[in-house]
């Protein structure tokens, strides 16, 4: 077992230092005791500055990796084309395979379901990036990390495992291991186990991470997008305003424009970072009755 | 309403005393057989978690379609109960109840033995328990779960001073008649407590008044450990979670599951240590009444959760309750219903029934049946998928999670048993004070209570499942517009044709002209596609298309856009003069120099500023509370020095 990672910058949490002071004059004269308690509430109040500003360290998390690119430069996004899709699923044995899953951890999913008049329709879901995540609010340890290129982590050595995120995610884009990831799952050696490229550990949570180990993807792109033999997936950048999906590159403004792009829940005020293409005449936002 | 003790002002005195040395004299065979069972319990439940620690949370049922579920309802049913002895304490102290001395020092321990065995919950429900301190060194100040900590952490040390601060005056007493009863340790411990008390005016004024503002200030703490309980579902988007009555809801469910725990353990006590004298059948039926009006608005609340999400008919929350009234958990739901909340209210209805039998089944009916509550509320919603709009598998009972649930709740009467045998299980001045006021009202003989302990936790069959199926696979083979091949053939192409290219920025927009020129002579209406290059997403050169555009009659095709970069870059355009043949492209290079990006950050939310400014207030409100606490006994102590100058050992009270 390990211990929490990160503690060792951090300041210790000033309560009890503070606390104990205080009690130890219990039985003094009263103006120590007064001194005793007045120390107790600058140090919980020190506490409480410093307990706020781990928050914002969390807001503020970058992500290293990306060629020390800000995120003046890069935006990253992805857009699926629902027109493409035809429920192959090659993406989702794609993820699998190349971040050592379980089979019934599907990081990338595809949904299926079928209208009254009985056409089927597909759509593919995984984390969709939210900017403004309920799954980074919820994480009591921050273990949920935002880059400044719009990419949400999970640090593996950080999260304790209470799956809040689990609960606070719309688009169940989550999966824990509830038991130890067996060798043949286990990542491609060597892992760094980076929240870039995370190795699966017990009591952990993963989702997407969008391949960012392979950020800026000049020479790969995220192993679903390589995988769809129809370009559904596109992995984009909003602030180029480009677009790729392995076999074309498209201007994502435009693209997006002109195939009427939605995002998924748009309700929720999540803000996510996935652009969903539709045009086979199917609801967007999944099925609107239950898929039994 | 007068007081039913037993009013014998000389004996009675000494009948308090007397009482309370019981559990301090040397246990019966019983008790130690009671002990060992419940340790037995306790050791197995945490075997059990050491089994799931090695093996994952799998084996305790968990999937990722119940990824909350047995052991947060532990959590919450368990620090639900220990609201109890707030109420019976806390409120009844300033309502001046006075038949409450009794029970206040029983339901305080079982507060305070209950809030941590419900905290330690938290522990199996954890998967990385090892990394708790991380709670503190990289906290989130935004997320629930953090408050839940601290609002239980408050709460904790608030029902530690309640339950010590009367201990001053108790300990003093039960030194001082009967000193070699005690025994060695006791002793020690008691001169700690109660040194510098001597039964002065001033000190008995003192130490109310701190009472009085500990018992303030720990009614609005209660209710903050089950809001922000209730927050860390009703915070989330999910159907049957995101309920704004969630929080009141689960104060109101921690008051009357609260209140049966405490019968369940005046109950187990009266009988255990022979307390008739003292606790009757009015206390129990008092007890009783308060249960029940808590029942009745519980069962109010249920529907006023339920019946706006269900009229209004969205598709998740209507699912839900379906599913509590007819589908996957409906057994369980009107189990909880009829054998909860019903019964319990008919028992004590009755008059045949509105004893202490009565009174003792309702209350385990009350305390199994919360706790069967929360688990629908959590398990049901936690299967729902909201994507596919439909029920994943339920969770299901292990023995593991079962063992450790079983474990936790034995730990409760075995720490209350082992608590009181080391404090006095009656506030014996509260009790003496009271029996010097009571008028001489006897004391009803009364049934023997029920034994209490032993609450089986049914582990009967899985719950009913909803499967998704996934639709076939379809095949159809159309391609998008977009990902047209390249011309695949060379044949015969117009090899004289050319594409000329300039391109001029003006401010961000930029301007690209082709002309086509075939022979010498310009091409009208050929259709041209331009490009920009871009450094993103290949090593090489990778072209961004800017649109088609036909030539007009001098041969040149125009396109205007506004670039998103700056920097370099080839801009080009290409032209097939055949269908199959090759494209004729023609190119020019360009220093970009302005450009307007698209991209616009999501506006920030309008309510971050009122988060943080909570956020921060709330930090000073719990700093408050714990100065306030501190020096409630800070004050008793005071009170207690004058007596006890130049003994310069140290003491703490808490």
């Amino acid at each position: 077992m390990t211990s929490p990672s990160g503690s060792g910058t951090r300041e210790d949490w000033p309560v009890d230092l503070g606390l104990t002071p205080a009690e130890e004059e219990l039985d003094m004269s009263r103006r120590n005791l007064l001194r005793g308690l007045g120390l107790a509430g600058i140090a919980a109040a020190a506490g409480t500055l410093g307990l706020i500003s781990y928050r914002d360290e969390a807001e503020a998390a970058t992500v290293a990796g990306a060629g020390g690119a800000s995120g003046e430069e890069h935006q990253w996004c992805r857009v699926v084309d629902l027109r493409a899709c035809k429920g192959e699923r090659k993406c989702v044995s794609a993820c699998q395979v190349r971040h050592g899953l379980s089979p019934d951890q599907t990081w990338m999913r595809t949904l299926s379901w079928h209208d009254e008049a009985g056409n089927e329709f597909f759509m593919p879901v995984m984390c969709q990036m939210c900017q403004d995540p309920p799954c980074l609010k919820v994480c009591p340890v921050s273990a949920t990390t935002k880059s400044d290129q719009g990419v949400i982590l999970v640090d593996q050595d950080i999260c304790i495992g209470s799956r809040a995120c689990m609960a606070a995610c719309p688009y169940e884009a989550r999966y824990f291991n509830w038991s130890e990831p067996t060798p043949t799952h286990k990542m491609p050696a060597p892992s760094p186990n980076t929240p870039e490229f995370p190795s699966n550990q017990l009591g952990t949570v993963g989702k997407c991470v969008l391949c960012a180990d392979r950020i800026p993807y000049s020479s790969d792109l995220p192993a679903c997008v390589e995988a769809c033999p129809r370009g559904a997936h596109f992995i984009g950048d909003l602030v180029t305003d480009v677009a790729v999906n392995g076999q074309s590159t498209v201007r994502l403004s435009t693209f997006l424009r002109e195939g009427n792009a939605v995002r998924f829940k748009e309700e929720l005020g999540t803000n996510p970072r996935c652009y969903y293409i539709p045009g086979n005449g199917q609801p967007v936002g999944g099925p609107l009755v239950g898929v039994k | 309403m007068s007081s039913i003790l037993d009013a014998r002002p000389a004996s009675g005195q000494a009948d308090v005393v007397d009482a309370v040395m019981r559990p301090f004299r040397r246990p019966s065979a019983r008790f130690w057989l009671a002990i060992a069972m419940l340790a037995v319990v306790v050791g197995v439940g945490i075997g059990a978690w050491v089994y799931q620690l090695r093996e994952g949370m799998g084996v305790a049922g968990y999937t990722d379609s119940s990824f909350w579920s047995i052991y947060i309802a532990d959590v919450v049913a368990v620090i639900g109960v220990s609201y109890g002895g707030a109420v019976v304490s806390a409120i009844l102290l300033l309502t001046g109840a006075s038949w409450r001395a009794p029970l206040v020092r029983m339901s305080e321990g079982a507060a305070l033995v209950t809030v941590i065995v419900g905290a330690l919950f938290v522990i199996p429900h954890l998967g990385r328990p090892d990394r708790l301190l991380g709670m503190i060194t990289s906290a989130n100040v935004a997320s629930p779960v953090f408050w839940d900590m601290m609002a239980i952490v408050t709460y904790t040390f608030a029902t530690l001073v309640f339950f010590l601060l009367p201990l001053v005056p108790d300990t003093a007493i039960l030194l001082s008649a009967r000193p070699e009863e005690l025994g060695r340790g006791r002793r020690l411990l008691f001169h700690v407590i109660s040194r510098g008390w001597v039964g002065s005016a001033h000190q008995r004024r003192v130490l109310h008044s701190a009472m009085v503002i500990v018992a303030i200030v720990i009614i609005p703490l209660a209710v903050s450990v089950h809001s922000v309980l209730a927050w860390a579902f009703a915070l989330v988007s999910r159907p049957g979670w995101h309920e704004s009555i969630w929080a009141p809801y689960f104060v109101i469910a921690a008051l009357y599951s609260g209140v049966a725990l405490v019968i369940l353990v005046i109950a187990g006590f009266r009988r255990g240590y022979h307390l008739e004298a003292f606790i009757g059948r009015q206390h129990f039926v008092r007890l009783g009444y308060i249960m029940v009006a808590l029942g009745a608005v519980y069962v109010y609340l249920t529907l006023a959760d339920l019946l706006p999400s269900a009229y209004v008919g969205e598709a998740g929350p209507t699912e839900i309750i379906y599913g509590m009234l007819q589908g996957a958990v409906a057994g369980w739901f009107w189990l909880f219903l009829v054998a909860g909340t019903i019964l319990p209210i008919v028992l004590i209805a009755l008059p045949w029934t509105r004893n202490i039998w009565g009174v003792v089944i309702a209350a385990v009916l009350v305390v199994i049946g919360m706790w069967i509550k929360r688990v629908i509320m959590i398990v049901e919603t936690s299967g729902y998928d909201t994507l596919a709009k439909s029920f994943d598998e339920l969770f299901h009972f292990t023995w593991v999670s079962i063992a450790v649930t079983l474990g936790g709740v034995a730990a409760i009467p075995l720490m209350l048993m082992l608590l009181f045998r080391v404090v006095p299980l009656m506030s014996v001045a509260e009790v003496q004070e009271v029996l010097a006021e009571a008028d001489d009202t006897a004391a009803e003989p009364s049934h023997p209570g029920a034994q209490s302990r032993g609450r089986a936790v049914g582990a009967a069959g899985a719950v009913v499942l909803l499967m998704l199926t996934l639709g076939a696979l379809g095949v159809t083979e159309a391609q998008p517009a977009y990902a047209a091949s390249e011309g695949v053939a060379a044949t015969d192409p117009a090899a004289d044709a050319t594409v000329a290219v300039t391109a001029a920025e003006d401010g961000p927009s930029i301007t690209v002209t082709a002309t086509v020129t075939s022979g010498g002579s310009p091409v009208e209406g050929a259709l041209v596609n331009f490009y920009e290059s871009t450094t993103m997403f290949a090593p090489g050169d990778n072209e961004v298309p800017l649109g088609a555009v036909q030539t007009d009659s001098s041969g040149s095709a125009v396109v205007t856009y506004v670039a998103a970069t700056t920097g370099p870059r080839t801009v080009s355009a290409s032209y097939r003069p055949t269908i199959l043949g090759d494209p004729v492209v023609g190119t020019a290079e360009l220093e970009v120099t302005e450009s307007v990006s698209t991209y616009a950050p999501p506006p920030t939310s309008t309510l971050e500023g009122a988060g943080k400014t909570l956020t921060t207030a709330t930090f000073g409100l719990v700093i408050i509370v714990f100065l306030i606490l501190i020096a409630q006994v800070v004050r008793v102590r005071r009170a207690c020095r004058p007596a006890s100058d130049g003994t310069p050992e140290q003491a703490l009270t808490s």
